[in-house]
């Protein structure tokens, strides 16, 4: 007679998705405060305005930034360095979503090992270092 | 009506629509809107609200199918707007990610997603996504629009063979049987079993085909990164057809392996400021509310359901990538959604 039991789910994948799926909840939330606060913002160096304007025009993003306020095209220090910022909370925000998968195969590649199985685990922490390296701009084109 | 049943067990979801309608309904209410030149009849918090409601459609549809948004996003962005290719491509790899990433945690509650399979899939991924990057780079100096034009064609052809194999292959791509077991599927313990909810029962499943499946794997995360669409739309037949894991297991899989490729294929796009945050919010939170929903739909449906929605992604991907590869290739136009 064939099983109709709930078959065990591994650990590991549970981690590895609750780590995910808090941060990814979270980020949400710094980037409803990041889009209220770019409304808000008056005498902005970024205004909405502005960068919905120019981006819906065609301009190319060299030419948005250069005309804004900044005049300089913006990576992830210009946004921690002026992360009160609404536009820069916004993009903080994104990010946090993103790298909250680093913690995520790290944890997951120890639940693996534990469970014996090596193989992934290692392949987990050759991933885990790979993104690990990508906002330091080593996958930079 | 048990699909609706789990809004009530999800106050996190719940939490996030809130604070979310209340963050629109504010700047609704008490912004003062600014008329934007570009849209006369809309103003900047109508266009962000506009998409979002959209965002939350195409994550609903995309986690089901588990294409990643992307492929809906990229396309109508191309088609219908003149927002410069990079802000689309950056944006669209946020929507490709985020119904993903945010969908990982039901989908490994629920067993749908094979953590196995994923990091299986990562190393190919991760690799073929930086590898496509740099040759998009390189064709784009050595070919411009011609080389960029025949590898959509030919990436609309192979997609299309791939749907035709969907129709074709019926309900055995839904639970796929093999009998002869790959050593190598053996020697990494590569079988597992999930509860299906539409039949009330649990479904035992091996993986077959592993080498040929990592070799294409590191092809679709290179086309992947080729054209910025993330590569969820080629995970599935790969997962389904080639390595014949259930239907249901390898849409989840294939969103959650898409969200870990894409996070490393972002970065370059943040650093030359291709993401413009107010952009790309509307979509992110979209795709966060409407890849929860997908996902808890995903595991109460028919899996015939799911191969439905990809039959029909897949042709119009196809159709879609064909018809922009002749136009580029042959200098003419073609009018096509």
């Amino acid at each position: 007679m064939p099983t109709r039991r709930k078959p065990p789910i591994p650990v590991s994948g549970v981690v590895y998705g609750e780590i995910i799926y808090w941060g990814t909840c979270i980020s949400a939330l710094l980037v409803i405060v990041g889009t209220i606060r770019s409304f808000l913002e008056t005498g902005s160096s970024v205004s909405v305005s502005y960068l919905l304007d120019a981006a819906l025009s065609g301009k190319n993003v060299e030419s948005i930034w250069a005309a804004s306020e900044i005049q300089r095209v913006p990576n992830i220090s210009f946004y921690i360095s002026t992360w009160t910022n609404g536009e820069s909370l916004t993009v903080i925000g994104i990010a946090a979503g993103v790298l909250s998968v680093i913690p995520a195969i790290f944890f997951s590649s120890a639940y693996l090992w534990r469970s014996n199985n090596h193989i992934f685990a290692i392949v987990a922490l050759i991933s885990g270092f790979l993104t690990l390296l990508a906002p330091t701009g080593w996958f930079s084109p | 009506m048990r699909s609706m049943t789990w809004t009530k067990r999800l106050p996190e979801l719940q939490f996030l629509i809130l604070c979310t309608v209340c963050c629109y309904a504010f700047l609704e209410l008490f912004i003062t809107p600014s008329q934007l030149s570009a849209f006369s009849v809309l103003s900047a918090i109508d266009l962000i609200l506009l998409s979002f409601l959209l965002s939350v459609l195409v994550a609903i549809i995309s986690v089901i199918a588990g294409v990643g948004g992307g492929v809906i996003f990229t396309p109508l962005m191309l088609a219908f707007t003149s927002i410069d290719t990079l802000i689309i491509r950056s944006t669209g790899l946020v929507v490709a990610m985020f119904s993903g990433l945010v969908a990982t945690g039901p989908f490994m509650r629920k067993g749908l997603a094979d953590i196995k399979l994923v990091f299986l899939g990562s190393l190919p991924i991760l690799t073929g996504g930086f590898a496509g990057s740099v040759g998009a780079i390189y064709l784009a100096k050595e070919m411009a629009d011609t080389g960029d034009s025949f590898v959509r064609l030919l990436l609309g052809l192979l997609l299309m063979a791939i749907a035709t194999v969907f129709v074709l292959g019926g309900a055995s791509t839904e639970y796929p049987e093999h009998n002869d077991r790959s050593k190598l599927g053996r020697i990494l313990k590569l079988r597992h079993m999930y509860w299906e909810d539409s039949l009330q029962k649990p479904i035992k499943y091996k993986a077959h085909n592993i080498k040929a499946a990592i070799g294409l794997l590191f092809i679709v995360g290179f086309t992947g990164g080729f054209f910025g669409l993330g590569g969820g739309w080629a995970v599935v037949p790969v997962l389904n057809l080639v390595m014949s894991v259930p239907l249901k297991v390898s849409a989840a899989t294939s969103g959650v392996l898409l969200a870990m490729g894409n996070s490393a294929a972002i970065w370059p796009y943040i650093n030359v400021g291709a993401l413009i945050g107010v952009i790309a919010a509307p979509w992110m939170l979209g795709q966060i509310i409407g890849g929860i929903m997908g996902a808890h739909i995903l595991a109460s449906i028919k899996a015939s359901f799911v191969r439905k929605v990809l039959i029909v992604m897949l042709f119009a991907t196809s159709v879609k990538l064909t018809a922009r590869g002749i136009e580029g290739l042959f200098g003419i136009s073609i009018p096509l959604i």
